[in-house]
């Protein structure tokens, strides 16, 4: 049989970083082929290759139905075929589902004057084929997600769509929700259209796939038929990234609990969450993207407030209502996006790292004492080794890996009892990397407590003492980090 | 079901229209004479005009302040015209659309192509084009205008005086083309998403062009709509114009945000807005307080506005949490 899609060889360099390198992937019509890989394999990557977002590197082919292609931009990629349903849909809130569905043709055919009855026509049309119960005439934003998708899908089918890429399209599903989405997904079979489904759970992924293609750190390991692998062979494939660091953890835990969080729930954030943080300790949390990590620490740093729950520090309840109590607190949070979060770009490094305590520098009239914040800071700089030592320099003329100390510098001046790091090494050079880490142990081992969020195992590892693993808002592991591999924790990461 | 939420707000403003109306007819009984209720319509077809040209703005999610200055551009054009040359009302009229069209396309194109916020790009234009008014002008009216030009601004069709005719069918120009045509659509979809919106193929920069564009020959058009009912042109009484109109469209439903108005709200908007400062007139309340109370409507219906957005925000569903 004919493929519908084949690509050769196709790699995708960004400055600095090898997104992908060298990857097959091929697909048959009416076949549901999953690609598999960590965060970070080059899954969207390839994703935005296929639907003309990205152009690849030369050297590669792309191959549509046996002839040699090349996939300009999204309206190609839609012309040649192919069509991505997005995990925000790139659908219209505030326009009916009828125009949401056909409104892709109507733009396609340069049709400057609308027929609305021919387009809910066709909109019906397409969600019958789809098997979806909603009116044509309904706005969109009133739909629940899992309607929204289904619109989203119909709308590719409405394109006569050859093949639809399926981006994580269970995760903001119920679980009749991901029925009806696997009922969806078989009408389209059956009519000959290709899926390929991206998803990090394994149950659905050996319920509706018919093939598996595994990506890890930009290459391609292996494609296999459902029937010639199980679970715990797909996700050996999957982890074993081969960047090691040393290993960081200290096996002696402190007593002393600074930090005591109780049964915090907050609606679809995170459900039930209960840990505990030690004196001078690093609590490692991972999981997978999505799975609510991010929004439990904002939790603990005033900017999600949760429905219920209690949060201990030092043993006495603390309320944390906004980012002034917790500083107040002693927790500093680094985000995750420095660039947008944690940083102002066009500001010295002096005066980003004084930010968060600007009253210690602050004199009679509210004006700020410059060279007090600068001697205060010059001694920060150093000791975080940022490079160029230079405090006057502007934080966007900096790396990636310095900015990323700037920030830690910025917060670990406020002398937080508790810091909260998400994703520490997110953008930042290898050697950068254990860098950071030698920093975090540094301020462990002083006796700050910290929080390391990471999607990265093998950071997870060597930073952490203890690792917490989130999967579908709530912990689903907890280890002492001695005898661990990614195997173990990527099993408790993904959903069963 | 059926746009239901739409409906529904467009059922609100129509029914806070009633209320006042009823309100201010029993206090006042000059309120519900045929000939106040005409004149009412007459002085706000100059504002009716350009909030149905500022309506695909806001709906973009764009804003546009610079109408006030434009409309003095205009104004003073048209003005011109018809005492020094003495054109026909014809040519008066193109001129003084394509002049509001020029403008727009600067607005459009530097919003559009240089990326800058429209705040910021049409606060240019708005002083860039009434500072040039001011110095060609001095701030001179320009009265003496020609005979034909008086009777047009008299004239009625059926009773209904020639400006409420305009404004009429300017309405039903403006929801046809909301309604029914690419462009139009693609309005709605810039505001209710940009990225999604160039993702399914409209050609985002040319669309905004076009609307600041409309809004231009919007109010090119009210230019000599407002010249032909006060008879003089007076390059200064324009200032602040623009709040006005903008209150009109939000007050009508539309999101300061983007995304969402429509004609109906628009034009229920016009009415609130005309028949509370008649309210006001007919209770002899000093003018100032027009201002005003303008005003506080605007942050009224801006603060709910911002106010439903954040709420369905924050019932936003982030993590699929396992029951």
């Amino acid at each position: 049989m004919q493929t519908f899609l084949e690509i050769d060889h196709i790699s995708k360099t960004f400055p600095g970083v090898k997104a992908l390198s060298d990857v097959h992937f091929d697909i048959y019509p009416g076949e549901v082929h999953s690609l598999v890989g960590e965060n970070g394999a080059g899954k969207s990557t390839l994703i935005k290759i296929m639907s003309g977002v990205y152009q690849p590197d030369e050297g590669g082919t792309i191959r549509i139905n046996g002839k040699e292609t090349k996939i300009h931009n999204a309206m190609d990629a839609i012309r040649q075929g192919i069509a991505v349903i997005y995990q925000d849909f790139s659908l219209f809130g505030n326009l009916s589902v009828a125009e949401n569905i056909v409104i892709n043709q109507v733009i396609e055919k340069n049709r400057q004057v609308l027929n609305w009855k021919e387009i809910r026509k066709k909109a019906a049309e397409a969600l019958r084929i789809v098997g979806a119960d909603i009116s044509p005439l309904e706005t969109l934003e009133n739909l629940s997600v899992a309607k929204q998708q289904m619109v989203a899908i119909a709308s590719a089918v409405a394109q006569k769509a050859q093949m639809i890429i399926m981006d994580e399209p269970t995760s903001a599903l119920s679980t009749t929700e991901v029925e009806t989405l696997y009922g969806i997904i078989e009408k389209l079979k059956a009519e000959n259209i290709a899926v390929m489904f991206v998803s990090h759970k394994m149950d659905e992924l050996f319920r509706i796939s018919d093939r598996f293609t595994v990506f890890r750190d930009g290459q391609y390991i292996r494609s296999c038929k459902k029937e010639e692998i199980d679970r715990g062979g797909l996700i050996s494939l999957m982890v074993g990234r081969k960047i090691e660091f040393d290993s960081l953890a200290n096996p002696v835990q402190n007593p002393e609990v600074v930090l005591e969080v109780s049964h915090l729930s907050k609606k679809g954030n995170f459900k039930d969450v209960s840990f505990e943080l030690h004196k001078g300790e690093i609590l490692g949390i991972t999981g997978l993207v999505g799975a609510g990590r991010s929004e439990m620490v904002q939790a603990l740093f005033g900017l999600n407030r949760p429905d219920s729950g209690s949060v201990k520090i030092d043993g006495k309840e603390a309320h944390i209502d906004n980012t002034w109590s917790a500083v107040d607190a002693g927790i500093g949070y680094i985000p995750e996006s420095r660039q947008t979060q944690g940083l102002v770009l066009d500001k010295s490094v002096a005066e980003n790292i004084a930010l968060p305590q600007l009253k210690k520098y602050t004199g009679k009239f509210g004006f700020v004492n410059r060279k007090k914040q600068k001697e205060t800071v010059g001694e920060w700089v150093e000791k975080l080794d940022v490079r160029p030592r230079n405090e006057e320099l502007l934080a966007m003329q900096l790396s990636g890996g310095n900015q990323q100390k700037v920030v830690l510098a910025k917060w670990i001046a406020t002398n937080a009892k508790i810091l909260i790091v998400d994703e520490p090494t997110n953008g930042v050079d290898v050697g950068a990397k254990s860098e950071i880490h030698k920093i975090l142990r540094q301020l462990a081992d002083q006796g700050t407590s910290l929080i390391v969020i990471s999607s990265e195992l093998p950071e997870i590892l060597a930073v952490s003492d203890r690792i917490l693993v989130m999967r579908r808002g709530r912990i689903s592991g907890e280890f002492v980090n001695k005898d661990l591999t990614q195997e173990l924790i990527m099993d408790k990461a993904v959903v069963s | 079901m059926v746009k239901s939420l739409v409906k529904k707000r467009e059922f609100t403003i129509f029914m806070i229209v009633v209320v006042i109306a009823v309100v201010i007819a029993i206090s006042n009984s000059v309120f519900l004479r045929p000939d106040n209720i005409i004149d009412v319509l007459k002085s706000n077809s100059v504002i009716g005009i350009m909030a149905l040209g500022m309506l695909p703005v806001l709906i973009s999610g764009g804003i546009d302040v610079s109408v006030s200055s434009t409309i003095a551009l205009c104004a003073v054009i048209s003005g011109k015209l018809l005492t020094i040359s003495g054109a026909n009302l014809f040519v008066v009229l193109i001129v003084s659309i394509a002049v509001g069209a020029a403008v727009g396309l600067a607005n459009g194109l530097i919003i559009s192509k240089l990326k800058i916020s429209p705040i910021v790009a049409t606060l240019g234009t708005m002083s860039i084009v009434l500072g040039a008014v001011l110095y060609w002008t001095n701030g001179e009216w320009i009265t003496n205008l020609p005979e034909d030009f008086k009777s047009f601004g008299t004239a009625t069709v059926a009773g209904i005086p020639i400006q409420v005719i305009i404004f009429i069918a300017l309405i039903a120009v403006t929801a046809l083309i909301l309604k029914y045509t690419l462009v139009g659509r693609g309005v709605y979809a810039i505001g209710g998403s940009t990225s999604s919106a160039v993702r399914v193929g409209y050609n985002v920069d040319k669309i905004q062009t076009l609307i600041y564009v409309f809004t231009g020959m919007t109010v090119g058009l009210a230019a000599v709509v407002h010249t032909s009912i006060v008879q003089q042109v007076d390059p200064n009484t324009f200032t602040g114009l623009e709040m006005d109109v903008i209150a009109c469209v939000v007050i009508g439903g539309a999101s300061t945000m983007g995304g969402s108005g429509s004609v109906t709200g628009t034009v229920l908007g016009v009415l609130l807005m005309a028949i509370m400062k008649n309210g006001l007139i007919l209770a002899r309340i000093p003018t100032y307080w027009q201002d005003i109370v303008v005003g506080l409507i605007i942050v009224f219906a801006v603060s709910i506005d911002v106010l439903n957005r954040n709420r369905e925000q924050e019932k936003l569903v982030r993590v699929d949490v396992e029951e």
